[in-house]
């Protein structure tokens, strides 16, 4: 593992779970770059989007198209809207080039959502691999591996 | 529910209505998988899950845990998934390949066939233990057969074959097949599963159900009133909204019945002539180099846009997909959707596909997750005895004989198509034989 300081990568995954918690969609979109997409396998080990069934899939384009549907008043599937909390843990930098400022993020995830007297969790690994941009960073790749990724899923409205 | 004499369960449904109980009884359900889901053609699994002898596919027939493998002479096989000593389900995996089963229990050990090849200490058994007694092995399923690839079952040993059962809905497999350069799918390209809580009717009766589409999805459709784009080299979606300069659109999409149950809608309004990307031009030409520039356009003219065989299989032409309905309980339904491969078709098409059900199909999609929450409160509402009767009235008697597909036709919007599905449920409950 690389010697880098894992603060800032932390930091920065905590607001960017806060952006999701709070249901700033759009500004949680603006953190990936315009090429950046983001990827939720719907089978443990999936080792491509292009030629498998995924959860999510989205590129920008897709996420905008989302984050309309999420804000248009008549998504029945959220009225009344998640609520949701994510914890981000076991941070470690895999991968770091600082010449070019990319890294390679691991970390664990849980949300739990809450929704119409009803609560789950869900849990799993995410990589990030994030562009170094100003102070902070942007996300060129976000891959959430849920542990029950397989498993039948009652809807999902809201992003991992 | 009072009784289970015939008359008194054809009583529940009538040419407009069904009664709430159908959908909320658990005394109903369990007859129902006795009558509809014990005789039936169920959909099992497709040949492209199980290529090779020794692969399985393990699912399930109503409740009852079945395995589909393929046996070493290379028939497709479908077997009760259960141990012939004392019962325990002998294959866990979904799928994988096994070059025999054995039960995790005692360690009985069965060929892919189902036969029964040993069992360990055999000293403890007496003279008349039969090895060979089919009995003591896995048993094959009353009846199995597969028309282009799709598997079907019946746990009935009497009863139309599954030619007679599918009769014209056969076509709608053709009108999927058919496009595949190869002539053949596969359905090798993972999974979408999601689980509601309500009655699996309620999904069976949505496949055909356009009436619901402008209102339940409107979150999806933008201000020109055109959903996102679902099929690949289409520049835009279909106009689904409901105001008056769209709702042209909705005119021409008619509704089919057939058969026990089964029905489709035809094809969805969108300018096939028009239909350009490079995916799908490279997919055109490797059609047409297969088939001939003619029938390549006939084949990309689909007839049909959403196929219900009832009662557990439904296919959609538009966003290629097969979609399979297990019930759990009468409250608790789990769908499984498999993206369509197209053999022979460029990988970008079929990867295309793979990516625009996503957005529409997984548990996390666009269009899917609007159904689940209808569904759910259907099954809450249905509790309610405000009235005891759920109304499916809407076009009665607009019914119209259609020859050219010889089927009945309708307006998609209408409820013809939920009618027809209703009756079929009445029949089946209705006959005890
Ligand atoms: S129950 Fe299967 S070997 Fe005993
Ligand atoms: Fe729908």
């Amino acid at each position: 593992m690389p010697d880098v300081d894992r603060e800032p990568f932390e930091l920065f995954l905590i607001l960017e779970a806060r952006l999701l918690d709070g249901r700033r969609f759009r500004d949680w979109r603006d953190l990936f770059t315009e090429d950046g997409y983001y990827w939720v396998p719907a089978a443990p080990g999936q080792e491509s989007p292009e030629d498998s069934a995924s959860l999510f899939y989205d590129d920008r384009e897709l996420m905008q198209t989302r984050i309309d549907r999420l804000e248009h008043p008549r998504i029945h599937i959220q009225t009344p809207p998640s609520r949701t909390v994510h914890l981000v843990s076991n941070v470690t930098v895999e991968a770091a080039d600082e010449a070019s400022g990319e890294y390679t993020v691991a970390s664990n995830m849980m949300m739990t959502e809450y929704r119409l007297g009803r609560q789950r969790l869900f849990a799993g690994r995410q990589t990030h691999a994030l562009v170094r941009a100003g102070n902070g960073f942007r996300i060129r790749s976000k891959r959430v591996d849920l542990i029950n990724c397989d498993s039948a899923f009652e809807a999902m409205a809201v992003p991992i | 529910m009072d009784g289970t004499a015939p008359s008194q369960l054809r009583a529940l449904v009538t040419p407009e209505r069904v009664h709430r109980s159908v959908y909320t009884d658990p005394a109903l359900f369990e007859l129902e998988m006795a009558r509809i889901w014990g005789r039936a053609w169920i959909y099992v699994g497709h040949e492209s899950q199980v290529k090779s002898p020794g692969d399985f596919f393990s699912t399930r027939i109503g409740r009852q845990p079945v395995v589909m493998v393929r046996h070493s002479d290379g028939s497709v096989r479908v077997l009760y998934n259960r141990c012939g000593h004392r019962g325990a389900m002998v294959v866990a995996e979904e799928s994988g390949h096994a070059d025999a089963f054995t039960c995790c229990y005692h360690g009985w050990r069965y060929d892919t066939d189902g036969r029964l090849l040993s069992v360990p200490l055999p000293d403890g058994y007496g003279d008349g233990f039969d090895l060979s007694d089919p009995a003591l092995g896995m048993v094959p399923v009353a009846r199995a057969a597969s028309y282009r690839g799709f598997v079907f079952a019946s746990l009935a040993a009497d009863g139309p074959d599954l030619k007679a059962f599918l009769g014209h809905m056969a076509t709608s497999l053709d009108d999927l097949v058919d496009r595949a350069p190869d002539g053949a799918i596969a359905l090798d390209a993972g999974m979408h599963r999601y689980v509601y809580r309500g009655n699996w009717k309620l999904q069976v009766e949505n496949v055909l159900d356009s009436y619901h589409v402008p209102f339940s999805h409107a979150s999806t459709v933008n201000r020109k009133g055109e959903q996102f784009s679902r099929r690949e080299g289409d520049r835009t979606g279909a106009k689904v909204v409901a105001q008056k300069k769209t709702s042209d659109a909705w005119k021409g999409r008619r509704s089919y019945v057939t058969g026990p149950g089964h029905g489709w809608t035809s094809n969805t309004a969108l300018d096939d002539g028009k239909r350009s990307s490079p995916s799908f031009d490279a997919y055109r030409k490797t059609l047409a180099d297969k088939v001939g520039a003619a029938r390549a356009d006939e084949i990309l003219t689909p007839q049909y846009h959403n196929s219900m065989i009832y009662p557990n299989i439904s296919i959609m032409g538009l966003n290629m997909h097969v979609r399979v309905i297990k019930p759990l309980a009468v409250d608790l339904t789990e769908v499984t959707i498999y993206p369509v491969r197209l053999l022979g078709a460029p990988d970008e098409f079929n990867s295309r596909n793979i990516r625009l059900l996503n957005v529409t199909h997984s548990a996390a999609s666009f269009v899917q997750t609007d159904d689940l929450e209808a569904f759910r409160r259907a099954q809450e509402g249905l509790q309610s005895q405000q009235s005891d009767w759920v109304d499916i009235s809407r076009g009665l008697g607009e019914e119209r004989p259609d020859t050219k597909y010889n089927a009945v036709g309708e307006l998609a919007t209408h409820e013809m198509a939920v009618r027809a599905q209703y009756q079929a449920w009445a029949e089946y409950m209705g006959r005890t034989g």
